[in-house]
């Protein structure tokens, strides 16, 4: 089961919750003309590229793959359910596996993280990868900074 | 020397964290700025702050003890003005819609919904409700896979299924979380996630917000469905649709002023 973050008051630094809230903290929030922003450069770009996927033959070709496994004559049945199948997913707490093309964003957003930090914010290198996933969950990569 | 902004909050708000730790490396001291009713919270803005990690996250812990007592109008990250003056006169100059925005989000919290398909399941459903699919996935299979182009037309038609459940499920939990919220702000589109769904919600109705999230996970266990908050109203601090993200992109260096 997903975990409801405590109210994230004081200063513990954990970074779960940080992932799913970052985009409203770059995204949303009273913005006054008169102030100027700090850069995001790297941030703007996650923007653009968080919108790709689904519509490659990679993901076509994953997507046929995926189906040919499936198991037919147990699958329609069992279909509503899954309680088993989900309690696995969530309780692993291993996103990734529940993803590939349908969330190729958490990558996206770090990747753009690390290239802020790495001070290169332009290189393009993120985009139009839909395919770069990496083995190790996103926030596990957060949590390296 | 510039100022950083976290958020605004009225000047009677009775615990606002003076002295924590704001953004920066080492952190700048969070200071108060009161100007009339209003409190702004800031500290000094550091030399070429960048949106990292850490920064963002003391942009958010600050944030989050100023709401956890009272209602504050949080920023949006690396707001920065020319001096503290410059805050006072904007909170003076604002005044009265400040305070309106107060009165309105008071005593109510944000909560964020995202969520996901559990792309094994999902894949049964569209599987279970397309026979064309199952007819060609099948066929597939016994052709050892398929060739190249029967595996495109298959994930194609996948795909496109998958999106109309991803839009039919966003709509089945919107209307789902929506009678146990004040409001709602829908966020950006994006395919990391089918959802994405701002709640407003009282703080004594949270427990039943809560609850309606159970029984959403429940009702569609094929769904992932992340939960963050109570936050500060981030997505309901403008009455209107919020500004575009494009003119945030001015590209303004931290550096400046």
């Amino acid at each position: 089961m997903t975990v409801v973050p405590a109210q994230q008051t004081g200063g513990g630094g954990g970074s779960s919750g940080l992932y799913d809230v970052l985009e409203l903290v770059l995204d949303r929030g009273l913005v006054i003309d008169a102030f100027v922003r700090v850069s995001l450069v790297g941030i703007e770009i996650l923007k653009i590229d968080v919108r790709v996927v689904v519509a490659s033959v990679d993901t076509y070709l994953r997507f046929a793959e995926a189906c040919n496994r499936l198991d037919l004559e147990a699958g329609p049945r069992k279909d509503p359910g899954l309680p088993d199948l989900v309690g696995e997913m969530t309780e692993s707490g291993a996103r990734g596996k529940s993803k590939g093309a349908l969330s190729g964003a958490a990558e996206t957003i770090s990747d753009a993280f690390k290239q802020a930090r790495d001070e290169g914010g332009s290189e393009r290198e993120t985009s139009s990868r839909p395919r770069a996933r990496k083995a190790a969950p996103p926030r596990r990569k957060e949590e390296q900074e | 020397m510039s100022t950083y902004v976290y958020g605004i909050t009225a000047a009677t708000h009775p615990s606002l964290p003076e002295g924590t730790g704001g953004v920066g490396d080492p952190p700048r001291e969070v200071r108060i700025l009161k100007e009339g009713g209003l409190a702004a919270v800031v500290s000094d803005a550091p030399e070429g702050l960048r949106p990292k990690r850490r920064e963002l996250l003391a942009h958010q812990n600050v944030l989050s003890e100023v709401g956890a007592d009272g209602c504050v109008l949080p920023m949006r990250f690396g707001s920065i003005a020319p001096d503290d003056k410059a805050v006072t006169g904007v909170l003076a100059e604002r005044a009265e819609h400040y305070a309106e925005r107060l009165g309105a989000l008071d005593g109510r919290v944000e909560y964020n919904v995202k969520a996901t398909h559990v792309e094994e399941a999902v894949l049964h459903h569209v599987m279970a409700q397309n026979p064309e699919i199952r007819a060609l996935a099948e066929s597939n299979r016994q052709a050892g896979g398929g060739t190249y182009e029967t595996k495109i037309r298959l994930g194609e038609m996948v795909a496109a299924a998958v999106k109309d459940k991803e839009a039919e499920d966003a709509t089945t939990l919107e209307r789902a979380l929506e009678p146990a919220a004040d409001a709602v702000s829908v966020g950006p589109e994006s395919t990391g996630w089918l959802a994405n769904v701002s709640f407003l919600v009282k703080r004594e109705a949270a427990d039943d917000f809560l609850e309606a999230v159970e029984r959403a996970r429940g009702d569609m266990p094929h769904l992932e469905v992340r939960l963050n908050g109570p936050l500060p109203p981030y997505s309901f601090v403008e009455p209107g649709p919020a500004e575009p993200a494009g003119t945030a992109a001015g590209g303004a260096d931290a550096g400046a002023g």
